[in-house]
């Protein structure tokens, strides 16, 4: 009992620490822009096919592929908040609604480029990592080494360098930001093109272990959803904990009583979340 | 999103005269040509049309819904359901589908309803998953995810609507009713308390105007309306399962409504007139039919605030406010 115990906890913490990299660059796009990017998930399969572009078409070893998404990412949610978003900058209802349009041209895209079906990674690491009776496989624990130094990176980046701390002065109040001499035509673009870039660099973490098609980000789009609704959107330590709650939650409750019954859970929990704290557990209350 | 003055113009504008006369001489299009597939896109559009219809009254309250697909659901599962297993006329089925999706609403509204924009856009989001998943869950009731086929047609004191030329002037009959309810609620006093709530909430509130059940009775009566377009889907098409009402079917029905027009009383059934028929005269390319869907939702977003129904409006304004 107290393996499972253990195995869960693991699992939990690896899911945890992907749902965080989905969700840090939803939320961001609601702190900076008030946008609630439907479109997110469509990120995170962009990253996916970029990753397999590199290493199956191109040949590039994995670190540089990686380093090729993030820029792809970032270049394309930067082309997308000028083309798609800027219009919509003092209607949070019609950005939203955009952001709908937006995935569908992204997935369909894609599946004009690439057809509907699941296409094979080579597997970059194969064997387990053994303690007594636990395994954890090589290939998640390289995602979660990985994902872990990105977040890493990107928490300095926000909270150490001067966009980082213009990104938070504009999540805090973009007007007295603005006055600062925060310049939102560049921190704009900025803001959705590192929070896409988050999601792709998740894609492309995740396609060696479950493969790639147009369809894939239905489900990290779910999972980024919850985690920003409970956390509060818009807040990123909020988010945080979010993420690990809800890899813990979907662990355990996998392991000990089903995966749909896990799915029914966090849905009806951030359904009573909206309802009694809308600003998250860990938001602040709306103006 | 100041627009609501609309609702109070006079009765017979010729801008109205010229609508009815349009959408008259688009509902005769499948008998003029006699195509079995004209009058199937015929009927597909009274649906969604009846659908789109009840997201505009919602909208009315300036709330815009992300779970219609569920209520659609809602009304198509009691439907079906009470005429597969205890025998009831399909007659009765459509309107005890309408009933059960309305209560619904009416029991869940007022909590929902406290949240706004985008948060109200969020809950109706998890809402429509929550259905989803729920739905799979109980196979013995839905089907599960292989769903429920060989639905009974719809039929009429006995008469069964076996083929597309006799199901269309029902579906006809079915829109005009929902788009008579449309235009009863919008010229009365209903219409103008929907109209109040939407473009000022605290006005509306200090006025003496009961906003929150104001806003509740325009959720129920919208969800009502997509109950009844949901069991009128299922017994036509004759298959449903829970993917069938997911998140998809109520992006489709948002872009429908948006692109006609989010406020426009004509809206829901231009926007439905406008896209339903895409997807079928673009088959052999289901792929580009969606980026369309797209690109076309972002455009009139950008371009026509007010959907195509506003356009002539915003044309005659010698280029209006775009």
């Amino acid at each position: 009992m107290s393996f499972l115990i253990a195995q869960s906890l693991i699992n939990g913490v690896i899911l945890g620490t992907l749902y965080l990299l989905m969700a840090i660059g939803f939320t961001l796009a609601f702190g900076v822009m008030r946008i609630v990017n439907f479109a997110h998930g469509e990120f995170y399969m962009v990253g996916a096919f970029c990753a397999l572009i590199g290493v199956t078409w191109l040949g590039l070893p994995f670190p540089v592929t990686l380093a090729l998404t993030i820029a792809v990412a970032i270049l394309l949610g930067a082309l997308v908040e000028r083309v798609v978003f800027r219009p919509f900058r003092n209607d949070e209802l019609s950005g939203m609604i955009a952001s709908l349009g937006l995935a569908m041209i992204l997935q369909h895209g894609a599946l004009i480029l690439f057809g509907p079906d699941p296409q094979a990674f080579p597997a970059l690491v194969s064997g387990v990592f053994k303690w007594g009776a636990l395994i954890v496989p090589k290939s998640r624990a390289l995602a979660l080494g990985v994902g872990i130094v990105i977040l890493l990176i990107f928490y300095i980046f926000l909270m150490h360098t001067r966009h980082g701390r213009a990104l938070r002065a504009i999540v805090q109040d973009q007007e007295v930001a603005a006055v600062f001499g925060v310049r939102l035509e560049i921190m704009y673009p900025l803001g959705l093109g590192l929070g896409v870039a988050l999601a792709a660099v998740a894609g492309g973490l995740m396609a060696p272990l479950f493969g790639v098609s147009p369809f894939i980000g239905a489900t990290p789009l779910l999972k980024a959803f919850i985690v920003v609704i409970l956390g509060g959107l818009g807040s990123i330590p909020g988010a945080a904990l979010a993420a690990i709650l809800l890899g813990l939650i979907e662990s355990f409750t996998s392991s000990f009583v089903s995966a749909s019954a896990a799915d029914i859970v966090t849905f009806a929990l951030v359904i009573v979340v909206l309802l009694v704290r809308p600003a998250g557990l860990l938001g602040r209350a709306e103006a | 999103m100041s627009m609501s003055a609309t609702s109070s113009a006079p009765a017979f504008q010729p801008m109205t005269v010229v609508w009815i006369a349009g959408i008259v001489l688009a509902a005769l299009i499948p008998w003029f040509t006699g195509s079995v597939f004209h009058f199937h896109i015929a009927i597909m559009v009274c649906i969604s049309a009846m659908a789109t219809g009840g997201l505009a009254v919602i909208a009315w309250v300036g709330q815009l819904s992300l779970a219609h697909a569920a209520f659609a659901g809602i009304g198509a599962y009691t439907s079906v359901l009470l005429v597969t297993r205890l025998d009831v006329p399909v007659l009765l089925g459509l309107p005890a589908g309408a009933l059960v999706a309305g209560a619904v609403a009416f029991i869940i509204g007022a909590p929902l309803l406290r949240l706004r924009g985008v948060y109200f856009v969020l809950i109706t989001f998890a809402l429509n998953e929550l259905f989803r998943l729920i739905m799979l869950d109980i196979p013995e009731f839905s089907g599960g995810s292989s769903g429920i086929a060989g639905i009974p047609k719809i039929s009429l004191f006995g008469v069964t609507l076996s083929n597309y030329q006799s199901v269309y002037p029902f579906a006809l009959f079915c829109l005009a009713l929902v788009m008579g309810l449309l235009v009863l609620i919008r010229r009365g006093q209903l219409g103008r308390r929907f109209a109040a709530v939407e473009e000022n909430l605290a006005l509306a509130e200090s006025s003496g105007i009961p906003t929150a059940k104001t806003q509740t009775i325009a959720f129920t009566i919208g969800s009502a309306i997509a109950g009844f377009s949901g069991a009128f889907l299922a017994h036509y098409v004759g298959f449903i399962s829970p993917e069938t009402f997911g998140f998809q079917l109520s992006v489709s029905y948002v872009i429908m409504l948006v692109t006609g027009g989010r406020l426009a009383l004509w809206g829901p059934l231009v926007g439905a007139l406008f896209l339903t028929p895409l997807p079928e005269f673009l088959r052999g390319a289901v792929e580009y039919q969606h980026v369309i869907y797209g690109v076309v939702l972002i455009a009139v977003l950008r371009f026509l605030p007010r959907g195509l129904a506003g356009l002539p409006r915003q044309l005659s304004r010698k280029g209006g406010r775009g």
